[in-house]
């Protein structure tokens, strides 16, 4: 009786891992495209807006799912409330605080970090090109994490459970 | 007062500054920040040099360097963390910040079809301290009387207390006076503040006391703010700082037509220097201002150096302040 349940305890958490590592595949190219779409407005509000960097983070990730808009809101937030700190430390911290909770990866970090260094510090241009030159990167990742979540999202379902299954059968 | 200028420093220049006593930091005038050269305090206009250890020498090479990350997080936080929606301010070459204190900056400019675009790779800031003296213009009073009315044109070389003096002229007559026996009532005053000294607005809110009855045109050109002010506010009493262009002249000769007081400052070290001004010249010709006053400061305190009438004869200061006690 007690093997049995155990059995189902094991194929159970299996087949969710799997169910997770594939959910986790599927939203990395969606969050993607979001943090693209959420750069060029905010693209579009220091560009045409002259709108003050705080405003213009928090105007840019708002309309976004939780994930991407925590981000901005997080970084527009510290703005605010962190006396003394740099545009770029607040980003950095804000990166780092809500990375957890998205599924995307450290190449899209990365991008993200090297943005962070040049935010607000000069001229409409300059920052217009920063931005596209970010989106240029992003765009690649997505393309990557669109091939993977094709490739292995399917995958990670039936392995799950198969792994599941195996290890199963070797306690048996 | 000096909590905003703080609160736009590097940690690491704040940490110098801070060490410098109370009395100290209540004269502080000007503070110079130049990337890798010596950090420079101006009090009492006398300029010194600032250690790390927040000492005060008169030796440039003991003196605190500031280094380019501190250059950098200093105009991070001057322009909000948004240095793209100041390129007004960069190309004319200051940030006004809360308190009214005005920030000098000198770098590498971008030009475009030969005109200033604005400033990059920033390396000099010189932070202009203003403070209000409440008061300070007690003694412009009885001038202020005897004109009758008449405009008034502050005349001194610059860093001598002619924007400070106006901002308390502006709060004096706004809210109404006594000089000698009789009560002045209060009148409508309209602020031009073209570099936001005057009033020091955030936000358009002035942060400086500059009296009840008053409106402030922030961050508006002279000449076309006298004339906004004329038609939409009805102003008794116009204030503007620097006169200088042909343009401020023409606005101020159509304001006193319109039977408004004008008070302006320009600089000049003495009314010689007014007739020299091309700008200045047809104004002191036209006798658009029927008062002149030169201002000095000495130790510290500003003080009526001269005064002379529409045609540029000199008043005894007592006779000045003896007529309106009349």
């Amino acid at each position: 009786m007690l093997n049995v349940l155990g059995a189902v305890l094991i194929l159970f958490a299996s087949t969710m891992f799997g169910f997770r590592q594939s959910l986790q595949l599927s939203r990395r190219p969606k969050q993607i495209r979001e943090l693209i779409q959420a750069l060029q407005r905010l693209e579009t509000e220091i560009v045409y807006g002259f709108t003050p960097l705080s405003d213009a983070l928090q105007s840019a990730g708002r309309p976004f799912s939780p994930a991407i808009a925590a981000l901005f809101q997080e970084a527009a937030g510290r703005l605010e409330s962190d006396q003394g700190r740099t545009a770029e430390e607040c980003w950095a911290r804000a990166v780092e605080t809500v990375w957890a909770d998205t599924s995307m990866k450290t190449g899209e970090r990365e991008v993200l970090e090297r943005l962070g260094c040049s935010l607000g510090i000069s001229d409409r241009d300059d920052q217009q090109k920063h931005i596209r030159l970010a989106v240029t990167h992003l765009q690649a990742e997505e393309q990557k994490a669109s091939t993977a979540q094709q490739k292995y999202a399917g995958m990670w379902k039936s392995l799950g459970l198969l792994a599941g299954a195996l290890i199963v059968i070797i306690m048996v | 007062m000096i909590e905003s200028v703080l609160s736009v420093l590097s940690h690491h220049l704040k940490l110098v500054i801070r060490q410098l006593s109370a009395a100290e930091l209540s004269e502080l005038e000007e503070l110079r920040i130049r990337q890798n050269r010596p950090l420079e305090i101006i009090s009492r206009g006398r300029s010194r040099f600032l250690t790390a250890d927040g000492t005060v020498t008169d030796e440039p090479g003991k003196a605190y360097h500031p280094t380019s990350e501190d250059c950098a997080k200093l105009l991070d936080l001057l322009t909000n963390h948004s240095v793209y929606s100041y390129e007004e301010e960069l190309k004319r070459g200051f940030i006004t910040i809360s308190g009214g204190h005005r920030v000098g900056l000198a770098g590498r400019t971008v030009l475009e079809q030969g005109q200033v675009k604005l400033l990059r790779e920033i390396s000099s800031f010189n932070i202009r301290i203003a403070r209000e003296r409440t008061g300070c213009a007690s003694q412009l009073l009885p001038l202020l009387s005897d004109a009758r009315g008449g405009s008034i044109l502050l005349v001194s070389p610059p860093q001598h207390g002619k924007t400070t003096m106006l901002r308390d002229l502006a709060r004096s007559i706004s809210g109404g006076y006594t000089c000698g026996q009789i009560r002045v009532p209060g009148r409508k005053v309209g602020i031009i503040d073209e570099r936001s000294e005057i009033a020091a607005c955030v936000k358009g809110v002035p942060t400086f006391d500059v009296g009840p009855r008053t409106d402030v045109l922030d961050h508006c050109p002279k000449a076309e703010g006298m004339m906004m002010m004329i038609r939409s506010m009805s102003p008794e009493v116009l204030i503007v700082d620097e006169l200088g262009r042909d343009e401020d002249a023409a606005a101020v000769h159509e304001a006193i037509h319109a039977g408004i007081q004008v008070l302006a400052t320009a600089h000049a070290a003495s009314l010689g220097d007014i007739e020299k001004r091309p700008g200045l010249r047809t104004l002191y010709e036209s006798r658009a201002f029927s008062r002149y006053i030169v201002l000095r400061k000495l130790q510290d305190k500003v003080r009526v150096a001269a005064a002379f009438d529409e045609s540029g004869s000199a008043l005894t200061l007592a006779a000045a302040a003896g007529t309106s006690g009349r």
